[in-house]
């Protein structure tokens, strides 16, 4: 049976930061500088009451070096 | 033989690639399902017109007169300034389907005015506003607009008032496969000279950025070439290509991709993005374009002044050829652009020489303007349609092997589906994807002037990667799991004789592959849409969309099911293809004996119960001489939807004579076949006797016999009804004083005759079924005639228009509603086009006049073009309808069967086609 409390990875912008956020697999959220590795160096992100957080396609991924 | 079927031969042979480049770009990628990625499917608001300018597509492109190769890898397109628009004109603009009253619309105008099936020759036209476009206005006024409020139109607004455009002509011409002229002509309409900037660009589709270690193409100018400079392209599979461009103008460079900033509110990981030329021309942001002159987007940027009245050209050549190799043979003062007016100059002649051969001349010069033009729309409607239904869900977490998966909006059972191919849209603005039932409506026309393409269009739909392997056919990328009638087969035997007959020889082989997949296809129709196993099938809207008193995809809010007399239709009709495919097959190959057998009985079965079934509740009405859908309801009883429409017509679609050759070459064939109808005679009492030899020796599968034939047709021939001086209506005149209303727990459900625009949401409210004509539901009444005629010959008279004492043969009869039709597009005796209307732009003006739309659907009394406007698609038929009764007589359809439609007799209708006018 599937289980509905795991995600698959999914990509996200900060609307208010600016930045690009990332919920892996296990769904942890990393917020993504913006170097040429951008995955190896992600960071963690804990959203705020002022988040706000849209939704971008996930070819978006490839272009951010995400390995999923 | 002209040059353009020398070329078509090449294609064909595979010996020169005549088709690589052509129309390819879509009118829009924007809003399309593909470019969504919203987590509730809101694809028109996921990605909109205003985000496009800034937003890297990730599976197609669009562009203005654009054209591209067959991969969509290097793309080229025209964009305009006119130095008070806030944006470059990159793509054309229109409303998305909830800003307008009556569904998506394009505010533009745009004509695609010529074309050869190889794209050796393309011309187009573009009308720009001198003045500011009024983006806003459009929106805004739309939006307060009511459903029974017309549409508001670009001349509404005034930004052509005093003629203040420019008419931009597109025109390319190929020197050779891979050797593309490109002339822009810009003619300022005005009554001052006006500025325009003119930019042709070039770009790269984006693959790089979501295909892992894909290898980036690059574009980047070029020295040692003419004045304008040149453009070399390098992609790791296209491989080298230059575009030169002649004359006064400056390169500029971005890449293409998304303005992520502007997007998203992400800072760029580029300087240089998609918006970067519009940024550097309309705000004068020279930091927004690469100063080193190179990336994966450029254009080149004239500045044109143009006196009134007057036309400047703009040339430039997109070839695989060098710079060096121009100097070399064309001397250094006349490189790529020596030789350049001769090359243009011979291939309009050599589209004309084409037309000249296809186009029968007793048409004259208006109506074989109209044919040419429907022509020309259906050959620029060619797209290049990318779309892997797989990775799509899996970039949206829709994986549909991965337990942790979210729902997608849509399509999420047609995993399967991958598509990446050139393709026939019905409109490449406001239907910018297939349409499964549209595209073998399409392929009816296409075939007038390229067998090959239809060909591949039918097999194309077929093909394990768009086939469901269930054996449905995809309907269209909004969803492909809904269910279009079944034409597939109908386009499928007449490509092929069709072939034959223009050959000498058929390709058994294709028909035998399109059978093997139309079996599947027939076997999931049976299987799934049959509730009851009785013969009597459903199917939802079925391309009728609001034709119905509910919306018939829906649960019904009576609870039950419909027995749809259109279901039924539609597979009697499909039944009736495929016998007729196997019977040619079976001319061949024995093998294919029992799939004869088994399709006569199948026709039978079902043919039989549209007429009979349900007893005095079944779909047939003595009293009123008409089929009707039925409610069954829960509790058992049944109840006619008395709603005179198109549904009621379909089942005299469903006929199809057969010749004699079969039969007498297979008797034991016939003997099964009439044992079977003797041990049944309950069936062969409620449809015509197949037993019952015709003229010629030929046998008729009819759901109607004789007596109801003539009961419906007195129906759709009355001009209080049916009949419309412009074909035939979707709905019977008769609602307009006497609207349907079914009266269902306290609740009434009409139906009335509304012969323009819907006054209803239902389907999106872009279309409507509720009185209009419709086009390919009249190519089907048209065949049916000839069909009924061809097997009773000249004995059957029937008045036409019922009441006027005047008796027409059924082939009159057939040859009449296509003048009809034909009469909406051509001029009348006072030299207006009744598909325009009210409309004195389109009507008087000699810059406008002559320009011809082919609408989606037309009104029902007047003949106005309403719905989509560049809807060639199936509304190009109409150029099949005027080819065939102008190369075919009655007499010769009565000698030869179906092989009359298909030989190139010139006949005397164009004659008299001018003569009724007057």
């Amino acid at each position: 049976m599937a289980d509905v409390k795991k995600f698959v990875g999914f990509l996200y912008v900060d609307k208010t930061g600016g930045q690009w956020i990332v919920r892996d697999p296990e769904g942890k959220l990393w917020s993504l500088p913006m170097t040429d590795n951008p995955w190896e160096e992600r960071q963690p992100f804990t959203p705020s009451d002022e988040t706000e957080l849209e939704a971008v396609p996930g070819h978006y991924k490839q272009m951010l070096g995400l390995p999923f | 033989m002209t040059a353009e079927h020398v070329r078509l031969d090449e294609a064909r042979q595979h010996k020169a690639p005549w088709k690589k480049w052509g129309p390819y770009l879509s009118e829009r990628q924007w809003g399309t399902v593909r470019e969504d990625y919203s987590e509730g499917g809101d694809a028109w608001n996921y990605f909109s017109h205003d985000q496009a300018r800034s937003r890297a597509y990730r599976w197609g492109e669009d562009g203005l007169a654009g054209v591209s190769d067959d991969q969509q890898r290097l793309c080229f397109a025209l964009a305009l300034w006119n130095g008070k628009d806030p944006i470059l004109k990159e793509r054309l603009f229109g409303l998305t389907n909830s800003e307008s009253n009556h569904g998506e619309d394009v505010k533009e105008y745009y004509f695609y005015l010529d074309s050869t099936p190889t794209h050796s020759y393309m011309r187009y036209l573009y009308k720009y506003t001198q003045s500011a476009y009024p983006y806003s206005d459009l929106v805004e006024t739309s939006r307060s607009r009511s459903r029974t409020e017309f549409e508001y139109e670009l001349l509404d607004t005034g930004v052509f008032d005093q003629d203040r455009y420019f008419d931009v002509f597109v025109e390319y011409a190929k020197a050779s496969p891979e050797d593309l002229l490109i002339q822009i002509s810009v003619c300022n309409r005005g009554p001052e000279a006006a500025h325009v900037h003119i930019l042709p660009t070039l770009w790269f589709r984006n693959e790089w950025s979501w295909a892992g270690n894909a290898d980036r193409p690059t574009l980047q100018q070029v020295g040692a070439g003419p004045p304008g400079g040149v453009v070399q392209a390098v992609h790791p599979l296209l491989g080298e290509r230059w575009l030169y461009c002649d004359g006064d103008a400056t390169l500029l460079f971005t890449e293409n991709e998304t303005n992520t900033q502007r997007i998203f509110g992400a800072p760029n990981r580029t300087p240089y993005v998609k918006d970067g030329i519009n940024d550097c021309v309309v705000h004068g942001r020279q930091e927004a374009v690469n100063p080193e002159k190179k990336g994966t987007k450029a254009a080149a940027h004239y500045r044109l002044t143009v006196p009134p009245g007057d036309s400047q050209v703009v040339r430039l050549r997109l070839s695989t050829t060098a710079p060096a190799e121009f100097a070399r043979a064309n001397g250094r003062a006349g490189g790529p652009f020596g030789g350049f007016d001769d090359v243009i100059q011979s291939r309009r002649i050599e589209a004309d020489d084409f037309y000249a051969s296809v186009i029968p001349a007793s048409l004259g010069a208006d109506a074989a303007n109209v044919m040419r033009q429907a022509l020309a729309g259906m050959l620029w409607s060619k797209q290049f349609y990318h779309y892997d239904v797989d990775k799509w869900l899996e970039e949206r977490g829709s994986d549909p092997f991965k337990e942790t998966r979210k729902q997608a909006p849509r399509n999420d059972h047609w995993h399967h589906m991958y598509n990446g191919d050139i393709i026939s849209m019905p409109d490449k603005w406001e239907y910018p994807w297939y349409a499964a039932w549209d595209l073998a409506f399409h392929v009816i026309a296409l075939t007038l002037v390229d067998v090959d393409f239809g060909k591949e269009q039918l097999r194309l739909m077929l093909r394990e990667r768009y086939l469901h392997p269930n054996g449905q056919m995809p309907a269209y990328e909004w969803n492909f799991g809904d269910v279009n009638p079944p034409v597939h087969a109908w386009s499928t035997i007449f490509t092929y004789h069709l072939e034959k007959a223009k050959r000498g020889e058929g390709d058994i082989k294709w028909l035998k592959s399109c059978f093997q997949k139309l079996l599947l296809n027939f076997t999931w129709w049976v299987n799934r849409k049959d509730r009851s196993g009785r013969n009597v099938f459903e199917g939802g809207f079925l391309g009728l969309d609001n034709i119905g008193v509910f919306d018939r995809s829906a649960p019904l809010p009576t609870g039950g099911y419909l027995d749809q007399a259109d279901g039924t239709a539609w597979m009697a009709l499909f039944a009736d293809n495929m016998l007729e495919i196997a019977i040619e097959l079976a001319l061949t190959d024995e093998d294919y004996e029992d799939m004869v057998l088994k399709f006569l009985e199948h026709d039978a079965w079902i043919t039989s119960s549209l007429v009979q079934l349900g007893g005095g509740t079944g779909m047939w009405d003595e009293e009123d001489g008409f089929l009707y859908d039925v409610l069954r309801l829960p509790n058992g009883k049944a109840h006619r939807l008395k709603v005179r429409s198109m549904v009621g017509l379909l089942p005299l679609c469903a006929a199809t004579v057969f010749e004699p050759e079969l039969f007498e070459k297979y008797p034991d064939i016939t003997r099964r076949f009439e044992r079977f109808l003797n041990s049944r005679p309950e069936l062969v009492a409620n449809f015509h006797d197949p037993r019952k030899v015709g003229a010629r020796g030929r046998r008729l599968f009819s759901v109607l016999d004789e007596h109801k034939l003539r009961r419906v047709l007195a129906v759709m021939l009355d001009e209080k009804e049916f009949l419309s001086p412009y074909g035939i209506r979707s709905l019977s005149r008769y609602h307009a004083d006497h609207p349907y209303v079914l009266h269902f727990a306290g609740q009434d459900y009409c139906v009335s005759y509304l012969p323009a625009e819907s006054d209803t949401g239902m389907f999106g409210g872009n279309s409507n079924w509720r009185g209009p004509i419709w086009m390919p539901v009249n190519a089907l009444i048209i065949r049916a005639l000839l069909n009924y005629y061809v097997y009773y010959g000249d004995d059957f008279t029937i008045e036409c228009p019922t009441g006027s004492g005047r008796r027409m043969s059924l082939y009159q009869v057939a040859e009449e509603i296509a003048r009809r039709l034909v009469s909406i597009f051509v001029k009348d005796s006072e030299g207006r086009r009744p598909v325009y209307g009210g409309s004195a732009k389109f009507q008087d003006d000699p810059h406008w006049r002559d320009l011809v739309l082919f609408y989606e659907y037309f009104h029902g009394d007047n003949g106005a073009g309403l719905g989509a406007s560049h809807q060639t698609g199936w509304t190009g038929i109409v150029a099949r309808a005027m080819h065939l009764f102008a190369t075919t007589t009655a007499e010769q359809m009565l000698e030869l069967g179906r092989d009359a439609a298909i030989i190139e007799t010139e006949s005397t209708w164009g004659a008299r086609l001018g003569a009724a006018r007057t």
